[in-house]
């Protein structure tokens, strides 16, 4: 199955994707079956891993990058999305 | 949800790490310290093992993370000698990123066999 386009989401300028908002935002992927990624500072991590996101070391206003490979790729962009707007400390 | 047990040497790094999980992870994960010897002292009890599995355990299983050496062994030998039904899983595994990561998947409501993959797993991961 192809990848899904690359989709751009810009992290809220006081929330860094460390502790509690990483853990949300790998807990809404692990929702999808899809093998998802998001890449930061060059880096690109399992959006499933706890530990990988966390190793990005994205702070506030960090464009990142999310990309999508199965069949609920999209909802799982969508969603995903959704949630880095979302996010607050 | 997954029980987390702690084992350390140390009760303040059991206790600490504990609550660093649970700020990640959120409150709804059992997380649960075993540290510390008598009075005090640096050291690991079965009684205190045996207590935190206890208070872990809603019946989806208990992952337990040992710091170094002894602790190691005393979890071993407790699970080894029929403390253990097969839903208390010791895991070879860092302490800090392992339990990080399992508490995490066990919030999100994941199973034993995953959150014990996810603790091991840990070993490789990269800080940097």
């Amino acid at each position: 199955m192809p990848a899904s386009s690359d989709v751009l989401v810009t992290l809220p300028g006081n929330v860094a994707l460390h502790a509690r908002p990483a853990a949300t935002f790998v807990k809404t992927a692990m929702k999808f079956r899809s093998r998802l990624t998001v890449g930061a500072n060059g880096k690109t991590a399992d959006a499933k891993s706890i530990l990988a996101v966390l190793a990005l070391g994205a702070v506030g206003g960090t464009t990142l990058t999310l990309q999508a490979e199965g069949e609920d790729a999209p909802a799982a962009l969508e969603a995903l999305a959704a949630c880095v707007t979302a996010l607050s400390e | 949800m997954v029980g987390i047990v702690l084992v350390s040497h140390s009760f303040e790094l059991a206790h600490g790490l504990a609550a660093l999980a649970s700020q990640v992870a959120g409150a709804e994960v059992r997380i649960e310290p075993a540290g510390g010897g008598p009075d005090g002292s640096l050291g690991t009890t079965d009684d205190t093992v045996v207590a935190a599995i206890a208070r872990a355990d809603v019946g989806q299983g208990v992952v337990v993370l040992a710091d170094l050496g002894s602790s190691v062994l005393t979890v071993r030998h407790l699970l080894e000698n029929g403390n253990s039904n097969g839903h208390i899983r010791l895991v070879d595994a860092p302490f800090v990123e392992g339990a990080i990561a399992a508490a995490v998947m066990s919030s999100a409501g994941q199973e034993l066999d995953d959150v014990a993959r996810a603790a091991e797993e840990a070993r490789d991961a990269r800080k940097l």
